[in-house]
């Protein structure tokens, strides 16, 4: 294991400014008590105590991005005719992304499998994810909503981060995970950290692992939301109180659906992806008329399928969920996912019984 | 890099009104080569865009071994297709194609085949035809069954013959009398019933509005057609076409990606969400 | 027997002639009350009310509009159903409606202003105007009137405008705020260039998720909503300023009138938008246009959706 350098609050500002003029930097900041990522400036208070209000989905996979642009150009020798251009927008700025806990940054890894497959290779994800570092702080708190450890993660999980931050007395204990980790953490400066602050970090890190408690076994969660797709009882009563907003989509690190829209302005303008939510009765209405998801329970039945039953099951058995609980914090009528994958696996061991 | 959302440029090359609300477009890709080299299996569909108002899917309705023109058939329904409609021969769309699966071809060859196809759902069934018609000797009978509301809804009226005498039995009908019909007169799956073929050495392909399609599987199955015999294409709204923005999948199975093309076998193992 | 325990009986009581009853239940942590549909004697046991049940059930009602239902209602959930039925968008007869008293409901971003970190909490306990906070570290005890959503200072209605059975203590209607809400108080005394800016910094924050559009009573337009259509193409999918700020004036211009005050748009915001104001400035413009309040009278019909060929308060041939 690679030795951990020891930073202090003040080296953190420090490394930020110098990052700041090689990349943009976002960093979590308080802005009208709502934390979201934004780009560092000397001013910015930044806030690390808590998970931040938004996750850093933005960085990689922007809620709207410029996917082409097309122009039709006019030919005045051959009126009759318009020629048309059209041209790709892939994206090059770098970025750093500081201060994300572990489940946002591990939200990453979900969509790497389907943006960057063996099939398919989606050129916009791949290159922002490839010009963004992320640089994640350990939890040292945890939340009556957090449910990482029931997901396969745990407060340090370091996947899809490049370099880690342990919190200590006075700053952080930081490691580099990945070569981008490695260049970066050349720039902070800092000291050697000590075997005491080591175990510090160590202390606090269990510390937080018994706070969390024990996770439930959800490894047969998937079969059991195949196994009541069908009983509309079941989805009707857990969607019943919610209102098809769309705060718990656009709030998740994992959340990965979008919409592909032309938006017009006179002979030129652009082809644009933005996020689009599941819950929307619009979003899978047909031309037709038709639409498979009629109705809310439908659609949570697809957004809870989607995250604990299909991706698993394409994917090994890795759930389209980091387990932050943003979407449970944050959902106006406190609608409870993990109450929606137990409640699930109850009901299928029943009707299981009953038939048996 | 190969950017799966960039389309190529096309210019519509022929329109053919095909019913009051139904165009036939053929277009050619403006890049050359890439219209020489492209290379689909039938089955395949495409995303027709409209430059400022969106894309559609539509299947490639014309044949691999015709590849003069892509063909796509047009049913007027929402914003791009009605934009569509409007445009003219020498108007440029872009073309993202193919996608999807395709029909299971290979394991077709020897047998008899039957098309079930209703109204616009004539044209995945087309390009199938063709591609067999055009290889006849690697099939046995082939017989379709196509029927609409009225003749004025029947698609490539004016390529009847031509499948007739490339070696098609074709068995036309309405759903009810017309003055100027005097064809057969029944719903497409009454007209299957009365038909009666047996399921031996067959393969049968259905494709049509999905009230059509829900009593025709049944007509097969009353004629003991086993699951794995019956194919069909199914129709979900679409935007990514390449199985990522998450809108047309059933459970696990992305119809941009693992479709259209399913058997009725696939279809009963998948959750009830058509 | 306490207030909660003759609420118990009550729906017990009406719950064979009902669908079910919409009340509250604890949800995940102590701090976070749910909504709950009550079917079963089973089900009314785990009933709560407290100040931390926020949430107006009355959004659920146009989606039951059919069904014999019962609703729990605070005074200014009460208005939201009584506009619903100046609307014709839920029936009178299908409802039974149980008022309950209130003396505020709690915010929690100010809670988390005023405690510190809410996100282990073990425990909640209301008593005479305080409310008990327990952690694992220890506990706090708050005053409640410092902990209120907006919507409880400028909302007069503390008794349920209509119901069924009335749980509050005086029959009629009392005061429960006083006075105009801070936020829109601050706008008043802002320059229009400087209210400007505060919204266009407002919308720079928004995600458009359209919580405050979902949790709204009054919101009819629902699947064909302007802002997802493309027939005709109102605003594009774009997440800028422009688009989110014509979205929130459409919103706001659909209600005026209509608009109970509620807050729940702007408590379900994750953002913390203070988007109430808006709504409420526009509220108070009918006010003195029509001098109508929205959801008190069942029987009154609001002043935008009806024609009168001389106005009171608005002089056309006069001046």
């Amino acid at each position: 294991m690679a030795a951990k350098t020891y930073l202090t609050h003040e080296d953190i500002s420090k490394w930020l400014e110098d990052m700041s003029s090689q990349a943009t930097v976002l960093v979590p900041a308080s802005v009208d008590r709502a934390v979201k990522f934004v780009p560092y400036d000397a001013q910015t208070q930044i806030v690390l105590e808590h998970q931040a209000t938004a996750p850093p989905k933005e960085a990689v996979f922007p809620q709207t991005e410029t996917l082409l642009k097309y122009r039709y150009k006019k030919d005045t020798e051959h009126p009759e005719t318009q020629p048309l251009e059209v041209k790709e927008d892939v994206p090059e700025d770098k970025v750093v992304v500081f201060g994300a806990r572990p489940c946002g940054t591990r939200g990453f890894v979900i969509y790497d499998r389907v943006f960057t497959s063996d099939t398919i290779t989606d050129p916009y994800y791949k290159a922002r994810r490839a010009n963004t570092a992320f640089i994640t702080i350990a939890c040292d708190q945890v939340e009556n909503t957090c449910f990482c450890h029931w997901v396969g993660s745990h407060p340090a999980d370091s996947e899809g981060s490049d370099i880690m931050l342990f919190p200590v007395q006075g700053g952080y204990l930081a490691q580099s995970v990945t070569d981008k980790g490695d260049q970066l953490i050349k720039q902070a400066g800092g000291t050697k950290a000590s075997g005491e602050q080591q175990k510090e970090a160590d202390t606090i890190q269990a510390r937080v692992r018994e706070e969390l408690g024990e996770a439930p076994d959800i490894s047969d969660v998937p079969a059991s939301l195949l196994q009541i797709f069908d009983n509309l009882d079941f989805w009707n009563d857990v969607s019943a109180k919610c209102i098809s907003c769309g705060a718990c989509t656009y709030l998740c690190p994992t959340c990965y659906c979008f919409n592909i829209t032309d938006e017009a302005y006179g002979l030129t303008g652009k082809r644009i992806r933005t996020w689009d939510n599941c819950m929307s009765y619009l979003f899978t209405l047909e031309g037709s008329g038709h639409n498979p998801r009629m109705t809310k329970a439908h659609r949570l039945r697809n957004r809870v399928g989607h995250k604990f039953s299909y991706y698993p099951e394409l994917h090994e058995g890795v759930f389209a969920c980091c387990g932050c609980g943003r979407c449970i914090k944050h959902c106006p009528m406190a609608v409870d996912i993990r109450e929606i994958a137990l409640r699930a696996k109850e009901t299928a061991d029943d009707e299981q019984s009953v038939s048996a | 890099m190969n950017n799966p959302y960039l389309p190529d440029i096309a210019t519509i090359k022929e329109i053919i009104q095909e019913t009051p609300n139904i165009k036939t477009f053929r277009v050619v890709l403006n890049d050359e080569k890439r219209m020489q080299e492209f290379d689909f299996k039938p089955g395949q569909v495409g995303q027709l865009s409209v430059f400022g108002v969106g894309e559609s899917t539509f299947v490639i309705n014309s044949p691999p071994t015709r590849k003069e023109y892509l063909q796509f058939s047009v049913m007027q329904v929402g914003e791009v297709t009605n934009r569509l409609h409007s445009l003219q021969e020498g108007d440029q769309i872009g073309v993202r194609a193919p996608l999807g699966n395709s029909f299971p071809l290979e394991s077709m060859k020897g047998k008899e085949i039957l098309f079930v196809g209703g109204g616009i759902g004539m044209a995945p069934l087309r390009t199938l035809l063709l591609t067999m018609l055009d290889k006849r000797d690697e099939f046995g009978d082939i017989t379709v069954i196509y029927g609409a509301r009225s003749p004025q809804d029947l698609c490539y009226t004016y390529e009847f013959d031509m499948w007739q005498s490339l070696g098609a039995n074709l068995v036309l009908t309405v759903d009810r009398e017309f003055p100027d019909w005097d064809g057969r007169v029944g719903f497409v799956p009454t007209v299957l019933t009365e038909e009666a073929p047996k399921p031996a050495n067959k393969v049968a392909i259905t494709c049509g509005p999905p009230i059509m399609i829900k009593f025709v599987l049944k007509g097969l199955k009353d004629l003991q057609f086993a699951d794995d015999q019956i194919i069909t294409t199914l129709e979900k709204r679409m935007k990514c076409g390449v199985g990522l923005c998450g809108r047309c999948n059933i459970g696990t199975h992305y119809v941009c990606v693992d479709g259209p093309v399913f058997t009725y076998a696939q279809l009963k193992a998948l959750p009830s969400e058509l | 027997m306490s207030l909660l325990e003759d609420v118990k009986a009550k729906i017990k009581e009406e719950l064979p002639n009902l669908d079910c009853v919409i009340g509250w239940k604890q949800g995940f942590d102590p701090l976070h009350a749910t909504p709950h549909f009550m079917r079963t004697e089973k089900d009314v046991d785990q009933l709560i009310y407290d100040p931390l049940c926020a949430q107006n059930l009355a959004s659920y009602l146009p989606g039951m509009k059919d069904k014999k239902v019962g609703i729990l209602v605070k005074g200014c959930d009460s208005r939201s159903v009584v506009e619903l039925i100046q609307e014709k968008l839920i029936k009178r007869e299908n409802l039974v409606i149980f008022g309950l008293p209130c003396s505020g409901a709690v915010d929690l971003t100010r809670v988390n202003d005023e405690f510190g970190f809410v996100g282990r909490i073990t425990g909640v306990n209301f008593s005479d105007g305080k409310m008990e906070i327990t952690t694992p570290d220890g506990s706090s005890v708050l005053e409640i009137k410092d902990l209120l959503l907006s919507k409880c200072q400028t909302n007069p209605y503390a008794s349920p405008v209509l119901c069924d059975h009335d749980f509050s203590p005086s029959g009629g209607p009392a005061i429960c705020g006083q006075g105009e809400s801070d936020a829109l108080q601050a706008l008043e005394g802002m320059s229009l260039e400087q209210r400007f800016a505060y919204w266009q910094y407002h919308m720079d924050r928004c995600i458009r998720c359209y919580a405050c559009r979902n949790a709204c009573p009054m919101c009819v337009c629902r699947d064909h909503c302007i802002a997802d259509t493309r027939e005709p193409h109102w605003l594009s999918q774009e997440t800028d300023v422009q688009q989110k700020w014509m979205f929130q004036l459409v919103h706001a211009m659909h209600l005026a009138g209509r608009c109970t005050e509620c807050g729940e748009c702007e408590r379900a915001c994750p953002m913390n938008i203070p988007i109430l104001s808006l709504r409420q400035k526009l509220n108070r413009e009918i006010k003195e246009l029509f001098d109508y309040e929205a959801g008190v009278d069942p029987e009154a019909v609001p002043p935008l959706l009806t024609f009168k060929v001389e106005e009171a308060n608005i002089n056309e041939r006069g001046w």
